[in-house]
């Protein structure tokens, strides 16, 4: 009797032992939202352009992750099951919009470049996915790590594609120009004869390439991590 | 299985709390957007003239924008070349009656006769007189507008600033990041002659090196908007340039 | 002919899918199979057609300054088209339910996630940007519905051939369809820019 009332206690509280960590570390490889889950994809797409953007992106969408993970979570016993999926909606809705109206204070141009895609972080199927698949069934504290970590993962693959697409196609990292002609910051190549051929790789900068760039990574982790393979 | 009436009074009580919310924080944040959009189409402004100010305008901070900004004239037009007082600004729908507060997506869909439109009279770093007018058209996928500087003979540009709704990053974009497209209108001229002839932008290379610039490759249609943009933005300001030509 | 003019740009040369990539989710995961994909396209077309009216209607009536409430309301536009979407979705899964089971039965989970598919949402937010009127809305509503339909049968028919060809391990199924969706995009990318009422 005393035995499981002390395990009672200790689930209860905010511990961070070995199972909060898998929350964290699950989606980075196993469980990544992207590679695996297939869930996230449309964001993942348009924002990877440049890397400042992806960055505030993925920033955004774990905040708003972790938090409505946490207020589900905080109310799964008490939503009527008639209104399960609107009310879901509503909550991440309405963190979407605090998101919103909180960027349009504080960077106006970030705002003005990111707008319709913040409104899309609503229809983030990440999202809504995580709610249904733990936060509805699990304490509030996990949820909120579980938000965290699929957060970190989804981040993790954006700020990757992003490199890779600012890098091959404007030859900059977040902003600054670091090879091509004209460059301000490393390697002005059109001084150097040995670099100047790399004219930027304009496909790098549209969708299709971003699509290509996510399936060779997918290849990658697979090969990587061979459990994974045909799982979806 | 919760019961019809508990089912409402959990969607009522959730729909009161983030309206109020939601509500507040608008409120609150109101004042802080409107400034900053403010600022933001100063900066675009100033952004024509970039070469004649202090430091480059993506430099400078938000107060400077204010106080460089201040210190520019700013006269509102009709396309007949008659100024519009600040109670016409007020009534025409912008509360503050100032050019800035123009807003050209508003302005676009009036009437030819109806339109008001702002001028702006700046004096560079160099300490010479310099024009600035707004212009707006459309691209790809939506609208575009732009920022066009003068010097003072009205018909050499000073320099040029872009942006757009929508335009595809990479291509249509480019109008806007490109450094190497929109400092090409430097030094274009607009008129040949007594006639209005703006600039040309031309897909495949400027063939004239007064009047026409190189288009961006994959990007015709937002460039064919650059060009009817200024064409058609310039000459509602056609009468008002004569006006001040004397 | 106005009208017809914008389904055919938003079906074809504006496509939801493979020009703007937009309801990728689900997209990639219900297109192994043609029938799957059948189904889900047809609901998301019919979600569209009916979701497009019912925003506009709330965007120019309820919360522009001209609105009953005479302030601009805009800041509370994505949580009222995200509940349109979710109770037309709501709806049209009771309606189907009692007048079709079979196919209900058939469509299973893919009709509530319609609710999150981003081309919905997208297309609401496309059609205040543009600014269209209430047939517009229809039109351009109905077009993106049908030229999403097309991009997710085409997909899963080269999905369901592709299986019989020798795809490394690592890359088949999810990486493939990441590839073929990318190629398809390039594909989209020639008729960008084409105007239907210019020909």
């Amino acid at each position: 009797m005393a035995e499981t009332k002390v395990l009672e206690k200790k689930e209860s509280g905010l511990t961070f032992g070995k199972a909060e960590r898998k929350l964290l570390t699950d989606p980075l490889d196993s469980n990544n939202p992207i590679t695996v889950q297939v869930l996230g994809i449309c964001s993942a797409l348009a924002v990877t352009t440049l890397v400042s953007k992806a960055f505030v992106m993925a920033i955004a969408v774990m905040f708003v992750l972790a938090f409505s993970n946490l207020l589900t979570s905080f109310l799964r016993n008490s939503i009527p099951k008639q209104v399960r999926m609107i009310v879901q909606l509503v909550i991440i809705a309405a963190l979407v919009t605090v998101v919103e109206l909180t960027l349009k204070a504080v960077n106006y141009p970030i705002f003005k470049e990111l707008s319709v895609f913040i409104g899309l972080i609503i229809t983030n199927c990440i999202i809504m996915g995580r709610l249904e698949a733990y936060a509805m069934s699990n304490r509030p504290w996990r949820s909120f790590l579980d938000g965290i970590g699929n957060g970190l993962g989804y981040g993790i693959i954006l700020i990757i594609v992003a490199v890779i697409r600012e890098f091959f196609g404007k030859g900059a990292l977040g902003g600054f120009k670091i090879f091509g002609p004209g460059v301000d910051f490393l390697v002005d190549t059109s001084a150097i004869s040995w670099l100047s051929w790399y004219a930027p790789n304009n496909l790098m900068v549209l969708f299709p390439s971003a699509m290509f760039v996510i399936g060779i990574l997918i290849w990658i982790h697979r090969s990587w991590n061979p459990s994974l393979v045909d799982i979806s | 299985m919760h019961s019809t009436n508990q089912v409402i009074k959990f969607v009522l009580i959730m729909t009161a709390l983030v309206a109020v919310v939601l509500a507040g924080m608008n409120t609150f944040l109101k004042p802080t957007h409107d400034k900053n959009e403010a600022v933001y189409n100063k900066r675009a402004i100033l952004a024509a003239v970039n070469d004649y100010l202090p430091s480059p305008v993506t430099e400078l901070s938000d107060e400077q924008v204010e106080e460089i900004f201040s210190k520019i004239s700013q006269t509102v037009i009709k396309v007949d070349g008659t100024s519009v007082d600040k109670e016409g600004v007020i009534a025409a729908g912008y509360k503050e009656g100032t050019a800035s507060s123009i807003d050209m997506g508003k302005e676009r869909k009036k009437p030819e006769n109806e339109k008001i439109l702002p001028t702006y009279g700046f004096t560079g770093e160099d300490g010479k007189k310099y024009w600035i007018v707004s212009v707006r058209g459309k691209g790809l996928w939506d609208e575009i507008w732009g920022n066009i500087a003068f010097e003072d003979d009205l018909n050499t540009i000073a320099g040029v600033s872009f942006d757009h709704k929508a335009e595809t990053p990479g291509l249509g974009a480019e109008i806007k990041d490109n450094k190497d497209f929109y400092s090409q209108f430097k030094g274009k001229k607009i008129y040949d002659g007594p006639e209005l002839r703006s600039v040309y932008v031309r897909k495949g290379g400027a063939k004239d090196p007064d009047y026409e610039v190189d288009g961006i490759s994959g990007a015709t249609i937002t460039a064919d908007g650059v060009t009817e943009m200024m064409a058609r933005g310039l000459s509602y300001y056609e009468p008002y340039f004569n006006s001040l030509k004397g | 002919m106005e009208l017809v003019n914008i389904f055919i740009k938003s079906a074809f040369i504006e496509n939801l899918a493979l020009a703007y990539f937009l309801g990728m989710c689900s997209y990639l995961a219900v297109s192994k199979t043609v029938k799957t994909a059948f189904g889900l396209g047809l609901a998301v077309i019919f979600v569209l057609g009916i979701t497009m009216p019912i925003n506009w209607v709330i965007e120019n009536y309820l919360l522009a300054d001209t609105g009953p409430f005479g302030t601009d309301l805009t800041f509370l536009r994505l949580i009222l088209f995200i509940a349109v979407i979710a109770s037309m979705v709501q709806l049209v899964e009771m309606v189907i339910e009692k007048v079709s089971p079979p196919l209900y039965n058939s469509l299973g989970i893919f009709l509530p996630l319609i609710t999150v598919n981003c081309a919905i949402l997208g297309g609401s937010l496309f059609m205040v940007s543009k600014e269209y009127n209430l047939s517009e809305s229809i039109a351009f509503g109905l077009g993106g519905g049908f030229g999403w339909f097309l991009a997710i049968i085409a997909i899963a028919a080269i999905r369901e051939k592709i299986i019989y060809s020798d795809v490394p391990p690592a890359l088949r199924g999810l990486g493939m369809a990441f590839i073929l969706t990318g190629l398809m995009g390039m594909a989209f990318m020639s008729l960008m820019g084409i105007d239907p009422s210019a020909i």
